[in-house]
């Protein structure tokens, strides 16, 4: 079994709020109102609010109606979770430039190995450099960089530098850099975190400073653990991934087909079953090849004379290929590009076997693999396409939309049309 | 630059459900509505029989409303919702 390559030494990407940072993106201005995305549940309540909007008090976890309280001009805005995903997978394909080693965490955070890497940039503020000039233009100014030994000392720094800046931790100094952090940067949950504001430890130093028995004997294994990311005793390495080897679905026919109806079917049949192999698990599909033995035999079916006396011909094939712009786990997506083509150019000759294969892969995000792991992960991006397309639809026939989201608003009120709104869906 | 996929959503774009919408209602001697018809529009029928009654008195520290609503039946079997709005005297009728 193939290792997965690993590296000691990490730099952390993080560009808090991605959800929100993909938003403001895609709408000019909209960095300058007070913003919240609504969570992508169906709890209508807020996931991610903007700075300015939590300035007026809105704080995640909201209601809208408590967040319309306390800031009238709130923009609210529906997530696309497929988007935010397509995005960030774009960001790792863009940091596998760099290195061959990365590892995605969660949405807007992610690990870049950068053992050797000095060898071909330098220093590291020079590899800093590099990692900046492969995010975007739009996410450049959000960005926060950390350097370190491990994981988790990258992603300390990370979180303590400004956005758009990096802090690099030199080989040596983690101790003396992580002993004056603040316990909220460790991995620990509201209660562990009051514990030990109570005791009076305030800063991973004064948390290593006490027995580690101790700790493990009042916080158990994830005391023991947080102890020794504390002290700097653990240095967990990036773990990179290893794109999948291509996966291959084919199908031999009865009878050789010349229809292209049949074989569009037949593609479509195909590409759910190549979704559907293990490991395409948290892959995205890239590059996708659609091949075909055609019909063939002693004689030349075009013009129907015998060929008896010719040379033997050759296993007469059909080949088309598509690189997809942006990678997918939707079989829709993945099929157009290939129907266009199967339109454009098709076999020149009935089909005795149709062999589809993907050949390259864009890795996801953790979110994306609850989207990816099975066909929920097509079935979501699917849904989201179809609804754009009827909504597409309904624009051009009304000329207007008329599409809504039903939220609730008050639904404890004792008036009925304080219940619930309704507002503008634009899938 | 290519137009964004879509539209943020303001809070001044929601759109209450189930706003009351203003109808003519026919009073009998005792004060109950005995029929009623939409302001404009055909009318809706006569009531056959009232089933329930309450009264709604609510933000009395913003801009006060008391409502008084009743459910009727109406001849063929509708099933409808109308209040009094008491601080105007103008009838309403609303989604149950």
């Amino acid at each position: 079994m193939t290792r997965r390559p690993t590296s000691s030494l990490a730099a952390c990407v993080w560009i808090p709020l991605f959800p929100l940072r993909c938003e403001e993106a895609r709408h000019e201005g909209l960095a300058t109102y007070p913003t919240a995305l609504l969570a992508p549940d169906t709890t209508r309540k807020l996931w991610q609010v903007s700075s300015l909007a939590r300035h007026a008090g809105v704080k995640p976890g909201m209601t809208v109606s408590q967040a319309i309280g306390l800031c009238h001009t709130l923009r609210l805005i529906e997530p696309d979770p497929v988007h935010y995903d397509e995005h960030f997978a774009s960001l790792l394909s863009a940091l596998n430039e760099v290195s061959p080693v990365v590892e995605s965490a969660e949405l807007g955070l992610a690990y870049v190995g950068t053992d050797g890497l000095e060898g071909i940039f330098g220093k590291p503020q020079k590899i800093i450099d590099a990692i900046r000039q492969t995010v975007g233009p739009s996410d450049r100014p959000t960005v926060r960089l950390g350097f370190g030994l491990g994981k988790f000392t990258a992603w300390v720094a990370a979180s303590r530098a400004k956005p758009g800046e990096a802090i690099i931790v030199p080989l040596g100094a983690e101790k003396a850099f992580l002993a004056s952090q603040p316990i909220s940067v460790l991995p620990l949950d509201s209660a562990t975190h009051r514990r030990l504001r109570q005791l009076a430890i305030r800063t991973l130093g004064a948390l290593a400073a006490l027995p580690e028995e101790a700790v493990t004997a009042q916080f158990g294994a994830m005391g023991r653990r947080l102890w020794r990311l504390a002290a700097g005793y653990i240095a967990e390495p990036v773990e990179g991934r290893i794109a999948p080897e291509p996966i291959v679905a084919a199908l031999t026919f009865f009878t050789p087909v010349g229809e292209r109806e049949l074989l569009a079917h037949a593609l479509d049949q195909l590409i759910a079953r190549a979704l559907k192999h293990p490991r395409r698990i948290g892959w995205r599909v890239h590059a996708v090849r659609l091949r075909a033995d055609l019909e063939s035999g002693g004689e030349d079916q075009r013009d129907g004379r015998s060929t008896t006396c010719r040379a033997p011909t050759n296993q007469r094939s059909w080949l088309i290929t598509a690189l997809l712009k942006d990678p997918t786990a939707a079989g829709a997506r993945i099929a157009a590009p290939l129907k266009t083509r199967l339109e454009q150019s098709p076999p020149t000759g009935a089909v005795e076997r149709l062999v589809l294969e993907f050949t390259a892969f864009a890795p996801g995000t953790s979110e994306l693999q609850l989207f990816a792991r099975d066909a929920q992960a097509a079935a979501r991006a699917c849904q989201q396409r179809a609804l754009q397309s009827a909504a597409r639809e309904i624009r051009m026939r009304v000329k207007r939309a008329n599409l809504y989201h039903v939220i609730e608003v008050q639904p404890w009120s004792r008036l009925p049309e304080r219940r619930y709104a309704l507002i503008d869906y634009e899938p | 630059m290519v137009a964004p996929a879509r539209a943020p959503l303001r809070t001044d774009r929601l759109r209450a459900v189930n706003e009351p919408q203003p109808v003519a209602v026919e009073l009998s001697a005792d004060g109950s509505p005995a029929a009623v018809g939409r302001i404009g529009g055909s009318e809706d029928g006569k009531i056959e029989s009232i089933n329930e009654t309450w009264r709604i008195d609510d933000e009395w520290w913003r801009q006060t409303i008391s409502r008084l609503y009743f459910e009727a039946m109406l001849e063929g079997g509708k099933r409808v919702v109308l209040f009094q709005d008491l601080i105007t005297g103008n009838w309403f009728m609303q989604k149950p």
